[in-house]
């Protein structure tokens, strides 16, 4: 080796954070966007935290390849457990003080990554589309549970009640609203980058593209999986809590209901799922053609929204990434 | 007609078969048999290998080679019989817990990760016994090792035959075991990739490593090797010398077919 250590300097190398440059392109427009639009800020929330949604969906969608179509369970319990833990004359006399907003987060990712660890345990057994159909079941008796419990609030669903500051903002400004999706957008981009560099990504692409032989360089498909699912459980529970502030009221039939965790996925997918940025580009074209679409369109918009997905599936199998890097140019790919 | 008394491929490969050194066995094989429902896919075989031996495996399609590959690197749990690592029981162990005490395997039908780059995939094995930029640096010196190096960069999708075979090579190398599986790691590749195989697994064994062979090319495996089992329908026809094995009036019928065929 010592002959050939000119050579080191220069060889290609696998250990990168991925196109961070892009990423910071993406991250800057964000930045921007409450200065520009400061009138459309609920647009700009609920696309950034959508974005967050694909994102964290798709350490395990994408990166461990495992087709989750219940994903808005996680986000839910981040939802419930903020608002709960904010109204303590709902929960057991024990919790005389409400929780919320600190500790409503953090317990509401706690519970999220315990229901994804047996979650997982459960199901990952399974290979292939078993896992996307049994993930449709677990996320529904989930939702059941919620639905025929008083201390949910069943299926009226919950308010959120009046918080203290945050750090002396208030949580109900749209503004503060936003800067917490946007740290969230920024957190999942982090760590995703993370990923790309770590053994764990690799491990995640070997398993994705064949367990078998993953296992035969060591590596533990079921427990790599799991570690995925657990990450992408935090992310998508921290997500919610703050999907619940944006909201104020919510009802299990829109938080905890099959569309949403298809559309957190089809986000992912359309971005591109293989790729680092791909849900989050995903999240901010499909949220924009959606918002010009319903104002161009008005009643077919749905319509119009359905076509496009149909026409991404069918000639960009990789998504909106993987026509860029088709086209030549190595924007986020994500190797 | 009568039967044919000699193996029609016997042209010698260039160097000599490695000897077998004595010494304790790494991996040893006692009475291993694999059911499939009814079927008895390996019936009653043992095997035993040390570290710079060079263990061949041969006989025809359908022999069960593969499926005792699997039973031996723990795809495949065996119905009946033990596997044992350095005296240590095996036989139970999922493959990923082998690699990590020192056995790797390559698989019949090469599958490279193919969205990954070549230094990738190799990246990805490196990771076992490497952490970051040592894991890296490890990775590269593999593609150097086995002459890939000057693909590192290229999706492991677009390489051809004989270059995923190297890197199958490679990602097991940098698992750095201490036995190798190899299943057809040689057939299929034109004389002079196989040459250059064959040099290279001989320079493995020569350093140390125990490998166990799948083939079904007569002259590769005698001229690597000084000692094959050679296998038909499960069961063990002949074992030792490979020119005495391949003169083995039953081998010969398993290859080439009976005189009432």
């Amino acid at each position: 080796m010592t002959a050939t250590a000119p050579s080191t300097r220069s060889r290609p190398r696998a250990l990168t954070f991925g196109n961070v440059w892009l990423s910071v392109a993406l991250v800057a427009i964000l930045f921007i966007y409450p200065f520009v639009f400061g009138k459309a800020m609920n647009f700009g929330i609920s696309t950034l935290l959508f974005a967050g949604f694909a994102m964290s969906w798709n350490i395990l969608g994408g990166w461990a390849g495992q087709t989750s179509l219940g994903h808005a369970a996680l986000l839910g319990i981040g939802a419930y457990s903020m608002t709960l833990l904010a109204t303590p004359e709902r929960l057991p006399p024990f919790l005389t003080s409400p929780l919320a907003p600190w500790w409503g987060a953090l317990i509401g990712m706690v519970i999220a990554v315990a229901v994804a660890a047996v979650w997982g345990w459960l199901t990952f057994r399974l290979q292939g589309s078993y896992f996307a159909l049994s993930s449709i079941a677990v996320a529904l008796v989930i939702r059941l549970v919620v639905i025929n419990s008083n201390w949910t609030g069943g299926a009226e669903g919950l308010f959120m009640p009046d918080l203290p500051k945050f750090f002396g903002f208030d949580l109900f400004d749209r503004e503060t609203e936003y800067w917490l999706a946007f740290g969230f957008v920024v957190l999942t981009l982090v760590i995703t980058h993370l990923i790309r560099r770590s053994r764990m990504g690799y491990a995640l692409q070997a398993v994705r593209e064949d367990e078998d032989g993953a296992r035969a360089l060591g590596i533990d498909p079921a427990r790599m999986k799991l570690l995925a699912f657990m990450l992408s459980a935090a992310l998508m529970a921290l997500g919610g809590s703050l999907y619940a502030l944006y909201l104020q009221a919510f009802e299990p039939h829109t938080i905890l209901e099959l569309p949403l965790s298809i559309q957190i996925a089809l986000l992912a997918i359309i971005g591109g799922r293989t790729t680092i940025q791909g849900p989050l580009v995903g999240a901010l074209v499909l949220s924009i053609f959606g918002e010009v679409f319903r104002n161009v369109f008005s009643n077919a918009n749905l319509l119009i929204y359905g076509v496009l997905i149909l026409l991404v599936t069918l000639f960009a199998p990789q998504g909106i990434m993987g026509l860029f890097n088709r086209a030549g140019s190595k924007l986020g790919t994500a190797r | 007609m009568t039967a044919p008394t000699q193996f029609p491929e016997l042209t010698p490969l260039p160097g000599q078969p490695v000897h077998a050194p004595s010494g304790p066995p790494i991996l040893k094989a006692e009475n291993i048999t694999v059911r499939f429902g009814g079927v008895v896919a390996v019936g009653d075989i043992s095997l035993a290998v040390r570290p710079g031996e060079i263990l061949g495996l041969i006989g025809p399609n359908g022999a069960g080679k593969t499926t005792l590959f699997n039973a031996l690197t723990g795809f495949v749990t065996p119905s009946g019989g033990r596997v044992t690592y350095n005296g240590r029981d095996i036989t139970n162990m999922q493959p990923q817990a082998r690699a990590k005490l020192g056995m790797a395997r390559t698989f019949q039908v090469e599958r490279p990760f193919e969205d990954l780059s070549v230094l990738e995939n190799v990246l990805v094995a490196a990771f076992l016994k490497y952490r970051g930029t040592k894991a890296e640096d490890h990775a590269y010196a593999v593609l150097e090792r086995v002459g890939l190096a000057d693909r590192a960069t290229q999706p492991a999708a677009q390489l051809n035959l004989a270059r995923r075979r190297r890197l199958e090579l490679a990602k097991v190398l940098a698992l750095e075991p201490k036995v190798l599986f190899l299943d057809e790691s040689i057939a299929g590749l034109n004389p002079p990739g196989q040459q250059e195989m064959v040099a290279l697994i001989r320079t493995l064994a020569h350093s140390g490593l125990a490998i166990v062979m799948v083939e079904h090319i007569m002259h590769v495996i005698m001229s690597l090797s000084d000692h094959v089992i050679c296998m038909a329908f499960g069961e063990l026809l002949a074992e030792g010398d490979p020119h005495e094995v391949a003169a083995h009036p039953d081998v010969i019928r398993a290859y080439l077919g009976d005189d009432n065929d």
